[in-house]
């Protein structure tokens, strides 16, 4: 694969983006009585279809799970476990599998992913496991909350699909552990082959090592022990058919990537989206005579459009989809997204990551 | 995945609440032949009506899903719509790639493809209706979107099973995007449907525009399969000095090189089941292996992970 990661498609969308009434596939001098069939079939269903109900009313917007902070636990430095119950007491929570995660709304509109680590049989209560960052503001809210308190759940959702394999190898260094755990768990119940390499700075910062099955391939190898661990060594022994499931630092994921042969399925937990670099404040206007909105240097223009409009459509937040790209009537802007589409550049701008020069305003066709 | 002897089922063997989101894939078509099952230029020409017809399906999906999000009341759903939105967009794109590639050899799609462009654009397009109707129109189309996403889901799940074509030294290139594709196919095959469900959820919409979906679909397949034979420079309309006939495609499909026709004909009682669901077909668990194994999709995915930290 190149290094240039940018699409130059020639049957791009603009190529087809103005289609001229269809003319025949083999006689070009004549109609295409097909496909003009077809619109006069468009024609007739659409009044009739105006015509059905839909099935059933608008439907009403689904609620966050209310969560009470049921029990704190510090199984190890820094970690603050979590058991969350919902304030309806007898409620059952929804379903999870090894993987999932929970969005947690904290103070301040603060949102931040965590995964489940108990047990998922269980039904009356969540278990998260979060370890404070210096200066951390999601890590910081949530080691800040005590029993009693409550917070507001979204999901659970898959990041991290779990799924069959004739034997794993799991990989987790530090906090790691919390997705991993499960997963070791659920291959322990059912017999399956499986092996763990849990790293960590010291044993005492490693969570959860007293619930690690002990008539199984587990191996905690705390670097203060063992010093600091490389991706042939934890990967030593693959054989064929392992599912490979890593999750800690980012230079364990890519160091191990790196080595994971042709073949041999590689899992990683999904990641946030990239941070913005050297970003400086700019405006944009919603359209010509529109409402003026400043982005600030640390947030992006989408934030911003959101913020405004929250149906506003995007979603790989990464520059190369195009789902939020909007029309650019004025401004120069310092376009970062990977070019979608045969797009023009200069005439869209796409607000995920595209930004402007400081105080530049860009007027939006919106 | 090896998958002999079979392993026995955990109970997570289908991962459930999958987040959807895109993958930036890439291809380098510059060693691809033009009839990239080897020997077997019906069997390709079968498929690449695929890259025909799915830029311009997919960019309209697109679009429709776009004015459907405002009409979203759950947010669950919301976010499964946008990964959604996402797949859908680098599909297209990437199927447009070997549109390059063809013109490129001398076989120009371009006649075909403005008919369908034509076709979703202009006839499947907004067609300026007033509010009402034009709410009614937007949730006809996503019927429209959920029957085609029952076929695509079909054809994806047939890909990511269909051994044949590795055991005949298909281009490795394409088949990874074929099955990239239909592995986030597979992966994302409930959210039209949902999507749909929550916005209107009416039986005879959703029936009737199956019914029109699969009768046209099929009609454009076999219209492509005719052009791209009569187009190809080295074919120029016939395949061992004959044209091409419907028994050869129940041929091909029973040797495993494009789906059976029998089994696209049982797709649609399937979907007419007031009961359907998506989830009922298809593998999820298959579709993520296949992820975690595609080059393409393990590219993206280290690629992201450079820029993401």
């Amino acid at each position: 694969m190149s290094g240039d990661r940018r699409r130059r498609v020639e049957h791009g969308s603009q190529y087809y983006a103005d289609p001229g009434s269809p003319v025949g596939l083999f006689r070009r001098d004549r109609p295409d009585r097909f496909m003009l069939a077809l619109e006069r079939l468009a024609a007739g269903i659409e009044p009739l279809t105006a015509l059905l109900r839909p099935g059933h009313p608008p439907p009403k917007p689904r609620e966050d799970l209310r969560m009470r902070v049921a029990k704190v636990e510090h199984s190890s430095d820094d970690v603050a476990v979590l058991t969350l119950a919902p304030t309806v007491s007898g409620a059952t929570l929804p379903a999870w599998q090894p993987g999932h995660h929970v969005d947690v709304l904290l103070d301040g509109g603060v949102l931040r992913q965590y995964s489940l680590n108990g047990d998922p049989a269980d039904r009356s209560h969540y278990r998260i496991a979060v370890r404070r960052i210096k200066g951390g503001l999601g890590s910081g809210l949530v080691h800040g909350l005590a029993e009693g308190d409550t917070v507001e759940l979204r999901g659970p959702r898959n990041a991290f699909p779990f799924v069959r394999a004739e034997r794993y190898l799991f990989l987790a260094g530090g906090i790691g552990i919390t997705p991993i755990l499960p997963m070791v768990k659920a291959a322990h119940a059912v017999g399956r082959p499986f092996r763990l390499v849990y790293t960590g700075r010291a044993r005492h910062t490693m969570p959860f090592l007293n619930e690690l099955p002990e008539d199984a391939d587990v191996f905690v190898r705390p670097d203060d022990e063992y010093g600091t661990p490389g991706a042939a060594e934890l990967l030593a022994g693959l054989e064929p058919g392992t599912a490979v499931y890593v999750c800690g630092p980012a230079p364990l994921i890519s160091g191990v990537r790196a080595l994971i042969p042709e073949g041999t399925p590689f899992f990683s937990e999904r990641f946030s989206p990239a941070p913005i670099i050297d970003g400086r404040p700019f405006e944009v206007r919603l359209g010509p005579s529109g409402q003026v909105l400043r982005v600030a240097e640390d947030e992006t223009a989408l934030d911003v459009l959101r913020r405004a409009r929250p149906d506003t459509p995007y979603s790989c937040r990464q520059g190369f989809c195009g789902t939020c790209r909007v029309g650019l009537l004025e401004g120069s802007p310092e376009h970062r997204d990977r070019l979608t589409g045969g797009s023009s550049r200069g005439r869209d701008f796409i607000p995920c990551v595209s930004r402007a020069a400081e105080g530049e305003r860009l007027v939006l066709d919106l | 995945m090896s998958t002999d002897p079979t392993p026995a089922p955990l109970d997570t063997d289908e991962p459930d609440k999958l987040v959807l989101h895109a993958r930036d894939v890439h291809f380098d078509w510059s060693e691809l032949d033009l009839h990239w099952i080897p020997g077997e230029p019906f069997a390709t020409h079968v498929i690449n009506v695929l890259h025909l017809l799915l830029p311009e399906g997919e960019r309209w999906f697109v679009e429709v899903f776009k004015q459907a999000v405002p009409h979203i009341t759950d947010d669950e759903l919301r976010q499964q719509v946008l990964g959604f939105i996402g797949q859908e967009a680098v599909h297209a794109e990437a199927h447009a790639g070997v549109l390059d590639h063809m013109e490129a050899h001398g076989l120009d799609p371009r006649p075909y493809v403005e008919q369908i462009a034509w076709l979703f654009r202009v006839v499947l397009g907004d067609r300026n209706l007033s509010d009402a109707r034009e709410f009614a129109w937007l949730r006809t189309r996503l019927a429209v979107i959920a029957g085609i996403e029952h076929y695509t889901a079909v054809l994806g799940q047939w890909v990511l099973d269909a051994r044949k074509l590795d055991q005949v030294g298909t281009d490795p290139t394409m088949l990874d995007l074929l099955r990239w594709h239909g592995a986030e196919e597979v992966e994302h095959r409930a959210v039209a449907f949902d999507l749909y469900m929550h916005v209107d959820g009416g039986y005879t919409r959703r029936a009737l525009a199956m019914g029109v979906a699969a009768v046209a679909l099929a009609s454009l397949w076999v219209r492509g399969v005719g052009f791209l034979v009569a187009n190809d420079p080295y074919l120029k309309g016939r395949i061992n000095g004959v044209r091409p006939r419907v028994s050869w495609a129940l041929r091909d499909g029973r040797r495993g090189l494009i789906p059976h026709l029998g089994r696209l004909a049982r797709a649609i009682p399937d979907y007419l089941r007031r009961r359907y669901h998506p989830s009922q077909h298809g593998s999820t668990s298959q579709a993520v292996a296949y992820l975690a194994v595609s080059p393409s999709a393990r590219a993206a995915e280290a690629a992201e992970q450079e820029t993401t930290r």
